[in-house]
This record gives C-alpha cells, sequence and structure tokens, in this order.
C-alpha cells in the first residue's frame, strides 16, 4: 500500500512539474508578452525598456530557471497590470470557485444518484425513458446558453433569483445548477450502470429468494457496492468542476478564478493568466491522485494487482 | 366574492412593483463589463477602472460635455513662451482626509508619473514634461522639453493625488486605499466584485446627486441586460449595436449611444507585396463599402470618415474628401496595376469583429482581390502587425483611441515612418505630422494636418470606416448625457421625473 502510495504521488509530482514547465514554454514561444502589456502608441524604444524591465530579453532557459526559483519559494510574481501580489489576488477568487464546485456538486449528487438508481431499478418503463431525456438535457445544453436562459426565466420573468453577482446563497442558485447539470449527467448514467450490474448479480436474486422486496435489496445491498465506481468518477468530477467554471462564471458574473482568467486575458495581465492555468492544473492533478487512492482504499483488489 | 373584490386592488400594487419601477433610490448601481485594475490613477486608464476613479479624484483640467478643455484644480493658464506653462489654482479643495490641495500635490503627482521607475503605463503620454515647479501660493509652473501642442489634452487625464498620504501610505497601499479630492470617496473595494463610492458632501463643486454608487463587474452582456431589465442595476456600457437594437423596445429603459473618439480603420500594407502599388491600395478604397458597413453591420451605430480620425479629434477637417465607393473604377485601377486576381493576406485576431473581415474579403473579391483572411492569436498577430512589412500582411483592421483627441496621437503612431505600425514611408508626410506636433498655434497645425491628410489620400496606407460609438443603457429616468471621451462623472448624473 505504500508503495503505491508513493508511486502515484511521485507521479503527480511529475505531472505537476510537466504541467509548469509546459505552461512557461507555450506562454513564451506563443509570442512576445510585452507587446500586450505596452499601451497602443508605443514606440519601439519603450517596448524594448519595457521587455528589458521585465526580464523578457534574458535567454528563454535563464527565465526558465528564475521562474522555477521563484516558483520553490512560492512567489508568483506581481501582476503587471493590477501592481499586487499574483498570489494574493488569486487567493482572493479561490472560495468563490470552490463555493461554486461545492453547491455544483450538491446539484450534481442531489439529482444524478437519484435519477441513476431510479433509471436502473425502474429500466424500460415511462420513468426510465423520462429521465433519461432530463439527463440527456443537463448533458448537451451548452452552460452560455442555459445560463442566459435561465437568468431570462427565473431572474427577469419571475424574479425569484438574482440575475447577476455573488449576493449570498440565492447568488449560488443558478450558477450551481449550470455547472452541475453536465456533472449531474454523468452521475446519473454512472450510477444506473453500476446499480443494473449489481441487479444482475446472484446476491440479489438470492436476497429476493429470502423474501426482500426489490427496494430493500437495492438499499441494503446493490448501493454499497455500485458505490465504488461512482466515488471514484466523484473525485475526478470535482476536479472538473473547479477547473470548468470558466463560461458559468462569467455568464453569472460569478467572481471565482474562471473569471479571474477570463479578466486576466482581456487586460494582457500575462503573471496572472499563467498562475491561474497553473492552479486549474495542480487542482486536477491532485484531484486524481485523490481519485486513484480512494479508489484504492475502497477496493483492496486494487492495491493486490500492483 | 365581495371580499376578494376588496382584497384585489389591495393586492394590485405587489404586482405592478417590479423592481424596474420601484421609486428612484439614493445608491446608483453601475455594471461595467470589468473590474477596476488599480485604483491609483497614475497607473492603469483602461475604460473600467476610469469609470471608477475619475469619480474620487480632481483633475487638473477637464473637458466639460461639448468635449471643450475647461479648469478643474487649474482655474485658468498661460504660455509665457512656447515650453512654458503658468497654472493658477483653486485654493479650496480638500481631500477626503481633510488635508488641504496644494500646489505642492499637483508637482507631486506630475513628478510621480512621469517617474521612469514608478513604471506607469501612461509614462508615454507625460513624457514630454520636463519639469514641474511650485511658483506661487496658488501657481504651478510646467515646462515641456519641446513646444508640445497635446499637452492640455494629456493633463485632461492627470489627477491630482495627495503627497502627505501617498508617502506616508506607500504606492501599494494607496492602490488599494486611495484618497482623492473628487466628488466621491471610496468606501470599499472587493477586487473582482465590486467598487462602493460614497458621496463627498463637501466638494468644491457641491453635492453629488447620489449618495452613494456601486461598479460591478459583469463582463457578459446578456447578463448585463438582465441586470437592467429587473432594477439590479441601472447603468451599463459596451452594449454591441445589435444589443442595442434588441433592447430598444425595453420601455423602462433607454439607450445612450454616443460618438466617441475611437476611429475603425484599415491598415494597407504600403511597403510590401501587391498593395506596395499605390493603384492597388487606391482600388481597396473605392472597393470598400462603408456606408454598407455602418449599416449591416453597425445598425447605423456610427458615422462615416473620410480620414483615419473622427470629428472628436483636433485635426479633423470636414472638407476633406474621401474616395467614393466606386467598384468599376477599382477594378480598372487593379486591371491596370496588373494586380487582377492576386491574393493578399487579411491578418487578424479573435479580438476584432470577424464580420468585418468577412465583408471586406467579399467586397474586395467583388472587384478581383482575393482576400485570404489569416487568424492569428492575439501575440502573434501583434508580433507580425508591428514586424516587418513582409511579414506584417497586406490589410488588419483596428480601433484606435488615443484618450487624447488629438490628431497626434492618431496618425503619429499610425503611419510616422519608424513607428511600429506603420509599413509606409514617405518624406513629405513625415514632416507634416513632425511639424504639427512642435507648434502651438492651431491654425498653423490645422494648416500640417491638412497637408498630411492629403498625402495619406493619395498614398493609402489606411483607410479610416467609421467613428465608432460607445452605447449605453439605462434607466429611464436617468438624466445624462455621455462624453466622445467616454468619461463616467456620477456628479452629472441625476434621476429625472
Amino acid at each position: 500500500m505504500i508503495r503505491h502510495l508513493a508511486g502515484r504521488v511521485g507521479q503527480a509530482l511529475v505531472a505537476c512539474f510537466g504541467v509548469l514547465t509546459i505552461v512557461f514554454f507555450v506562454m513564451r514561444l506563443s509570442g512576445d508578452p510585452t507587446l500586450l502589456l505596452v499601451p497602443e502608441g508605443a514606440t519601439a524604444e519603450q517596448i524594448a525598456a519595457l521587455r528589458h524591465e521585465l526580464g523578457f530579453d534574458r535567454p528563454l532557459l535563464v527565465q526558465y530557471a528564475a521562474y522555477l526559483g521563484d516558483l520553490a519559494r512560492l512567489d508568483l510574481g506581481e501582476s503587471l497590470v493590477q501592481r499586487a501580489p499574483v498570489a494574493g489576488i488569486v487567493a482572493e477568487r479561490i472560495p468563490y470557485t470552490v463555493a461554486l464546485a461545492a453547491g455544483a456538486l450538491l446539484v450534481a449528487l442531489g439529482l444524478g444518484i437519484p435519477a441513476g438508481i431510479a433509471m436502473a431499478v425502474w429500466r424500460g418503463s415511462i420513468i426510465e425513458r423520462a429521465l433519461a431525456a432530463f439527463v440527456l438535457a443537463g448533458q448537451s445544453l451548452p452552460t452560455f446558453w442555459s445560463g442566459i436562459l435561465m437568468i431570462l426565466f427565473f431572474g427577469v420573468t419571475l424574479g425569484w433569483l438574482p440575475t447577476s453577482g455573488a449576493d449570498g446563497l440565492s447568488s449560488l442558485v443558478m450558477p450551481s445548477v449550470a455547472l452541475g447539470a453536465l456533472t449531474m449527467s454523468t452521475f446519473a448514467r454512472m450510477t444506473r450502470i453500476s446499480v443494473l450490474d449489481e441487479l444482475s448479480r446472484d446476491y440479489v436474486a438470492a436476497a429476493r429468494a429470502r423474501g426482500l422486496s426489490r427496494m430493500a435489496a437495492v438499499g441494503r445491498h446493490v448501493l454499497r457496492n455500485a458505490a465504488i465506481p461512482v466515488v471514484t468518477i466523484a473525485a475526478l468530477e470535482v476536479g472538473n468542476l473547479l477547473a470548468g467554471a470558466v463560461i458559468v462564471e462569467t455568464v453569472f458574473a460569478w467572481p471565482g478564478i474562471g473569471q479571474l482568467a477570463i479578466q486576466s486575458i482581456a487586460a494582457r495581465d500575462f503573471l496572472i493568466v499563467q498562475s491561474v492555468v497553473l492552479f486549474v492544473s495542480i487542482v486536477y492533478i491532485a484531484m486524481n491522485l485523490l481519485a486513484d487512492l480512494a479508489y484504492a482504499g475502497i477496493d483492496p483488489r486494487i492495491r493486490l494487482e500492483r | 366574492m365581495r371580499r376578494l373584490a376588496l382584497t384585489l386592488p389591495l393586492l394590485a400594487p405587489l404586482f405592478a412593483l417590479s423592481p424596474a419601477h420601484a421609486q428612484p433610490k439614493d445608491n446608483l448601481v453601475v455594471d461595467l463589463p470589468g473590474d477596476v485594475a488599480t485604483m491609483d490613477p497614475h497607473l492603469q486608464w483602461d475604460t473600467d477602472s476610469y469609470s471608477v476613479y475619475r469619480n474620487i479624484f480632481d483633475n487638473l483640467v477637464t473637458r466639460d460635455t461639448a468635449g471643450k478643455i475647461v479648469p478643474q484644480v487649474a482655474t485658468a493658464w498661460r504660455y509665457t513662451n512656447d515650453t512654458t506653462i503658468v497654472f493658477d489654482l483653486r485654493s479650496d479643495i480638500v481631500f477626503h482626509d481633510g488635508s488641504k490641495l496644494t500646489p505642492d500635490d499637483v508637482v507631486f503627482s506630475i513628478a510621480r508619473i512621469i517617474n521612469p521607475s514608478f513604471k506607469s503605463p501612461q509614462l508615454s503620454q507625460f513624457d514630454q514634461i520636463a519639469s514641474a515647479e511650485v511658483t506661487g501660493p496658488a501657481q504651478v509652473t510646467l515646462r515641456t522639453k519641446t513646444p508640445y501642442p497635446a499637452l492640455m489634452a494629456q493633463l485632461v487625464k492627470l489627477s491630482i493625488v495627495p503627497r502627505a498620504y501617498v508617502e506616508r501610505v506607500g504606492d501599494a497601499k494607496f492602490n488599494q486605499e486611495v484618497i482623492g479630492s473628487g466628488p466621491f470617496r471610496l468606501r470599499a473595494w472587493q477586487r473582482g466584485v465590486q467598487s462602493v463610492l460614497d458621496a463627498n458632501d463637501t466638494h468644491w463643486h457641491g453635492k453629488p446627486g447620489f449618495r452613494s454608487v456601486t461598479f460591478r463587474a459583469v463582463p457578459d452582456i446578456p447578463t448585463r441586460l438582465a441586470d437592467l431589465r429587473t432594477g439590479r442595476a441601472d447603468i451599463t456600457r459596451g452594449l454591441t449595436p445589435d444589443d442595442a437594437e434588441a433592447i430598444k423596445s425595453e420601455k423602462s429603459l433607454q439607450l445612450l449611444p454616443v460618438p466617441t473618439e475611437r476611429i475603425a480603420y484599415m491598415f494597407v500594407n504600403a511597403q510590401a507585396g501587391p498593395t506596395k502599388d499605390k493603384r492597388v491600395r487606391q482600388a481597396i478604397a473605392m472597393a470598400v463599402d462603408r456606408d454598407l458597413i455602418i449599416s449591416a453591420l453597425q445598425q447605423g451605430y456610427a458615422k462615416p470618415t473620410n480620414v483615419v480620425l473622427t470629428p472628436a479629434n483636433f485635426g479633423y477637417l470636414s472638407d476633406l474628401p474621401g474616395w467614393p465607393h466606386d467598384p468599376a473604377k477599382a477594378r480598372a485601377l487593379l486591371k491596370e496595376a496588373g494586380a487582377e486576381g492576386a491574393t493578399i493576406q487579411f491578418l487578424t485576431s479573435p479580438a476584432y469583429d470577424r464580420r468585418l473581415n468577412e465583408a471586406v474579403q467579399q467586397m474586395l473579391g467583388e472587384v478581383g482581390l482575393k482576400v485570404e483572411i489569416v487568424m492569428l492569436d492575439q501575440p502573434t498577430y501583434l508580433r507580425r502587425r508591428q514586424g516587418t512589412p513582409e511579414e506584417a500582411g497586406a490589410l488588419s483592421q483596428g480601433r484606435w483611441s488615443c484618450a487624447c483627441q488629438d490628431a497626434d496621437g492618431v496618425i503619429f503612431p499610425l503611419f510616422r515612418s519608424g513607428s511600429i505600425w506603420s509599413k509606409y514611408n514617405n518624406p513629405e508626410f513625415d514632416a507634416a505630422v513632425d511639424a504639427a506636433r512642435v507648434v502651438l498655434d492651431e491654425t498653423k497645425r490645422l494648416t500640417h494636418y491638412r497637408r498630411a491628410f492629403e498625402i495619406l489620400r493619395e498614398d493609402v496606407p489606411g483607410i479610416g470606416l467609421f467613428q465608432d460609438y460607445q452605447i449605453y443603457l439605462a434607466r429611464k429616468e436617468l438624466k445624462w448625457t455621455p462624453t466622445a471621451n467616454e468619461a463616467f462623472f456620477v456628479s452629472e448624473m441625476k434621476w429625472q421625473p
């Protein structure tokens, strides 16, 4: 188990290092960031002076070494546009992104898992078909469109929910639903397959033969076994939710890191963009690692296979 | 039944009172497309930041609604020679911390913004100032490196900051907790979320019409429209012409479109490829149908211009002829130049209106030029566009604003040889724009610009398309006149009955 754990953590660290290297080189090789930072009317001399000031005229490998050195000291630099430490600017947005991800996860679990169970238990019935349509809708509606529709209906027409911003829990409802819809569909499909798989096993037939009702058999035995793949998926989905909120945060003016990324791209705030990409990648890798470890923890066969 | 009949009228107001029709309130809510980048007025001057902090500070001079430069902190100014200008200052201005605004604060503000180690992005707008000194109890004298006619236009953007406070707390903290002398003071700035300002009732210009104002960052246009429709916000900006058309019928709202100093133009490479031939460039100018672009793409929210400059800028001459839309003549010119069927590259990036690219592509296709649209990411686009003539492509589009309302900030960086944007070299043009930037006499400057624009018309290193609009959307009850420089003075807004 320890060896498995160490191996996985090692792989994750290598992945993190790979990500920060790729982020660094891609952002430099795609063009000169200095050009994005100067005012339009700047002269060639002013651009050269700023390039030198920012150190972008040094050899790429020297810049890379300096960047790794700064990272090792957990120094993400100072935003060239906002004139404040990047770490602070990114950190201010994280609680909003976490709150949104939590809300979306709640929506996804709360709707997805019951829907999946119901689809498996009442397989072939009108209930399954109705739920399948619901799940498909959650999966296929693009958030920039469903978000606007929700704003128009619940915000403008009915006036039940605030149309934008982050003023308390009521502001969190629509963005959570919009962001959680796709994850909800994933949970519903996974749960359905998993429960169907377990329902066909002998122990279910045996339990039914002992006189257990179908619902009791599902509740007492099936769900426990069916949970393993769902838990794994959940950890992966948390990574998705934390990383994939750019559109939802923009549509609902939710001040998380997705919106920060968009604002920083528009404002040409190069170091913030780089740090946001890094943050999202590391969250994703960490969630993958957690999923791996959780899977091994729940199912001993995984450990033994190694 | 009778009871119900009695109850209904009592309930009616509940249904009628949607937020959009509520009584005008003391707090004005503004939806901006983005957050404030810096509160420090000597750092960023993007439209969102400027919209907020300009309400917190007084500037040396300002512009009235007609665009004329008028006193603010300075009451009067006079040139003692071509490079020396004396400003008389108000002595009744008080900063939000109670300290008096003195000539020393004005000198400090100028010295701060032109100090290279402060690295202000606005440095290039003020670096013609050589020095500033206190020359009387309410007087400051400025010296410029050369005679500099755009000085007053640049000083419109110079906010006066309190020296003692800035020096005490340092630049970083000042940026977070700014103190100015303007009609509003900063109450709270939640980065990325909103900024709240309170009225400064002791402002020398009088009490503002609102007790407070909240600026929110709402990037998505449909969301901003929803905020306006539900009364969550009172005013917003940055609507596209299509949005404006769609929301026009909303009875509780009003559109406030205003022509700005931003010029939509096309760059034409005069130094490489088929467009090196002047006839090809002239043919392009005649093939592009400005009126169609304005009516079909801009829905009328634009004004045609004959030159690469708007009427809101000094140096604009309304009697200068442009190229007529004449596809037949364009075709003949291309034939004469032997460029029929030639392929030219139109460099662009996602930052530019894709529909305009395609419209131009089609218009030029109709006269016999094959336009290949090359979509690049913004850094690559800028690198190529600012690079050598060979890599800059034949065409590109842009919207240029110098925030100074002067031809010097537009055609000098765009077409003067040696500038990074220019792919054009005509010593006669260079001489005209060089002369216009070092002479103070306005009549003489206009003569130089007339010459410059005549040369540009003949050589076509660029084509003026239209004067761009800023489209605001506000509650019907808000009374306000927007201006060409997109200043957002809340103290000039009020509710009307």
